[in-house]
């Protein structure tokens, strides 16, 4: 018995060994795997966008939804072992695999003309890396909008076209709400980065796009008097915030908004992307009836036209027939209608207007025809640089920091990481 | 005074002071039993408000009237559509990597405590030397070889990382155990014509269950919560194969949304190491070497 007993361990774990080997599954021409951010509902939005195609052709989709594909991918591109098509971090880690040979070029994939006729200027350019195409943008978010509810107070037949047209419109209407703004900063180990879509916006249209672009790519001192001016208004807006500064640290973004409807009102304003409009109180809420939202004023009414967004750039690591097919079907407007349809989701593509309900659309019009569009500065900066900004965003607001100490120690993060890039 | 009464003044005084030692031990294990315990209790409660209540106010607050208790986020994390598949792939993954890399650190340890061959010092200090390689830094070189070996995506490559992860901690910790059962135990067996092998199978392995029951709790429980080893090695090539951690992670979305599912995800996924964890309980307690040579 101890005999038999003491090959059996041995016995068990060669079994196991050829039952893994067996339940290897063979990538065959007709699948396609992609790796994207998209979990949950954005998960089931992206399937439903990709059955047509696979019905069409045959072919199947393996898709994985992970906030970790930075992680993925900086474990994949060195060792080849990548998915067909996967989102990417941003341009810059574009480029930087590209560069690596590990992305294919889109240009004979896409059909070109088609594309760039359809999409929004600034979007087919971030997604160039040295004259070739090799991102797509298949959703995009409109950043700056600013949320009321509208049994306040309805500002969609005068919004205001100004900042201090903003204000002094907030004065008048403020009624028993509590503070001017709500603002609600935390998203975990995210936390921040509202607060910097805050100053990008800010930034945008006090100083324009040309300054906007020099300070994501580093050629702007972050303590320039522009800089500060727009992190000078900044905390004007959270010292008008509800709670103040330490509550928009402890709230969490997706439910900052909810203040807006509460009796009394905490609030009268809330800035934040379109998505928002699926979060928090919103979700239960009808867009454009019960809650609606204008677009950031211009500061400085030089810049009235300049607008704020932000998309997921999509790549292709293996050139197989059906991740081309599967790539150029994404980026076409039957694709992305079933992809805006289902709501949460703006597209690049001028051509795809099936969205839910009038304020998607206007937000997703607002994108595809834009005449000055930027695209979110702390997605573009260097990944360090990126994360500094959001830290100092936390510290400032809640008043560890001064703007002139936030700024000095952005400024010597800036120095280390821009050089690394 | 009789003996007895003797050995009775001798032993009363001393009850009485341990009795009383134990009392303030047992208070002090008491309050930090209950300070560690507060936060899971938190979560716990939490795990049953709504997403408003429970990032609006503390989760004591729900203690008070009115009450307001959901079972949503337990539905909609059982609600997804490829929990149970995963849930079945986690099991998949954790348990052969659990029992293999202590199998194979059973084998190791006995050797590096009652086998004499050369280096054997060097070579242990050289695998408990690798407890410091950060698993991080493993990552990309071991994938790049599950690659050129056609593993990647399947469970042997994470059986086999996980295994090589655990190995160098189950073995200095078996060779410890094994290190500090009685000599005199091996030399008699010897002396009756055991083998190696007949000893490793009939006395080190049936006197060190204890060890490896604290063992096996320790390396279920990294297997089980692992994400990392397993978003890198599997969801690559085939998503089919990924643990419950990857379901859970994918509550949040990618704008940071969903956090309030978590507390829900992290009871359900810690359902399964608890019955491990009390159904493996009463081996540590257990001492089989208490008995086993006589004086």
């Amino acid at each position: 018995m101890a005999r038999r007993f003491r090959w059996f361990m041995p016995l068990v774990v060669v079994t196991l060994v050829v039952a893994a080997c067996g339940t290897s599954t063979t990538t065959d021409d007709k699948t396609v795997t992609v790796i994207g951010t998209w979990t949950d509902a954005e998960q089931d939005a992206f399937l439903a966008m990709v059955k047509p195609w696979e019905t069409d052709t045959g072919n199947t989709v393996k898709y994985q939804g992970t906030r970790s594909i930075n992680d993925i991918l900086a474990a994949g591109v060195p060792t080849g072992v990548l998915p067909d098509l996967a989102g990417l971090p941003g341009p810059g880690q574009m480029a930087e695999y590209a560069a690596a040979g590990a992305l294919q070029p889109l240009d004979d994939v896409l059909d070109v003309a088609t594309y760039t006729d359809e999409t929004s200027p600034a979007l087919v350019e971030l997604g160039k890396s040295e004259g070739k195409t090799y991102g797509v943008f298949i959703k995009a978010a409109l950043k700056g909008l600013i949320y009321y509810n509208t049994a306040a107070h309805d500002y969609a037949a005068s919004p205001p076209a100004t900042w201090d047209e903003l204000i002094s419109q907030g004065a008048t209407n403020q009624g028993d709400a509590e503070a001017l703004w709500c603002v609600g900063i935390s998203s975990g180990d995210a936390s921040g980065w509202p607060a910097t879509d805050w100053i990008e916006n800010i930034l945008l249209r006090q100083s324009g796009p040309e300054v906007y672009n020099d300070w994501w790519a580093g050629n702007v001192e972050w303590t320039d008097p522009k800089i500060k001016a727009a992190f000078d208004l900044y905390v004007d807006v959270i010292d008008n915030s509800y709670g103040g500064g330490t509550n928009t640290v402890a709230t969490k973004f997706e439910l900052a908004g909810d203040p807006l409807f509460s009796s009394p009102p905490g609030c009268e304003f809330f800035q934040q992307a379109n998505f928002m409009s699926g979060l928090g109180k919103f979700a239960d809420l009808a867009a454009g009836t019960d809650f609606n939202a204008f677009p950031f004023p211009a500061i400085n009414p030089d810049y009235a036209k300049a607008v704020e967004g932000a998309g997921d750039l999509f790549g292709m690591f293996h050139a197989t027939d059906a991740a081309k097919s599967l790539m150029k079907y994404l980026v076409t407007a039957e694709a992305q209608d079933i992809w805006v349809a289902a709501g949460g989701a703006l597209s690049a593509n001028k051509n795809a207007t099936s969205y839910p309900d009038d304020f998607s659309k206007n937000a997703g019009a607002a994108v595809a025809n834009a005449e000055q569009f930027v695209f979110d500065a702390s997605d573009l900066m260097p990944s360090a640089m990126n994360a500094a900004f959001w830290s100092h965003m936390v510290s400032l607001t809640n008043g560890d920091e001064t703007v002139d100490e936030a700024l000095e120690a952005l400024q010597e993060v800036a120095i280390d990481a821009y050089a690394a890039e | 005074m009789t003996a007895a009464g003797a050995a009775l003044d001798r032993v009363g005084p001393k009850q009485g002071w341990l009795a009383h030692r134990h009392i303030g031990l047992h208070t002090a294990l008491i309050v930090l039993m209950i300070i560690w315990a507060i936060p899971t209790l938190g979560l716990f409660i939490n795990s049953f408000r709504p997403a408003t209540d429970a990032f609006g106010t503390g989760w004591w607050s729900a203690l008070f009237p009115p009450y307001n208790f959901t079972f949503e986020n337990y539905e909609h994390v059982l609600g997804q559509s490829n929990i149970g598949t995963n849930f079945l792939n986690s099991l998949f993954i954790s348990i052969p990597a659990t029992v293999i890399p202590i199998f194979v650190a059973a084998f190791a340890a006995y050797a590096f405590s009652w086998m004499e061959f050369p280096g054997r010092n060097i070579l242990f200090v050289v695998v408990v030397g690798l407890l410091v390689v950060p698993l991080q830094a493993t990552l990309i070189p071991v994938l790049s070889m599950f690659a050129s070996w056609g593993i990647a995506g399947t469970f042997l490559a994470v059986w086999l990382a996980h295994t090589a992860y655990g190995l160098p901690f189950a073995i200095y910790l078996l060779r410890n155990f094994m290190g500090s059962l009685p000599r005199e135990v091996f030399e008699s067996a010897a002396i009756d014509g055991a083998s190696s092998v007949t000893s490793f199978f009939r006395l080190a392995l049936p006197m060190s269950v204890p060890a490896i029951a604290a063992l096996a709790i320790f390396q279920f429980l990294f297997v089980w919560n692992d994400l990392l080893v397993a978003l890198i090695y599997i969801s690559i090539v085939n998503p089919d194969n990924l643990p419950l951690t990857v379901s859970i992670a994918g509550l949040m979305t990618s704008q940071g949304a969903g956090t309030e599912f978590l507390g829900a995800a992290a009871f359900i996924s810690m359902a399964l190491p608890l019955i491990v964890f009390f159904g493996l309980q009463r081996f540590f307690v257990r001492g089989i070497v208490g008995g086993a040579v006589k004086g």
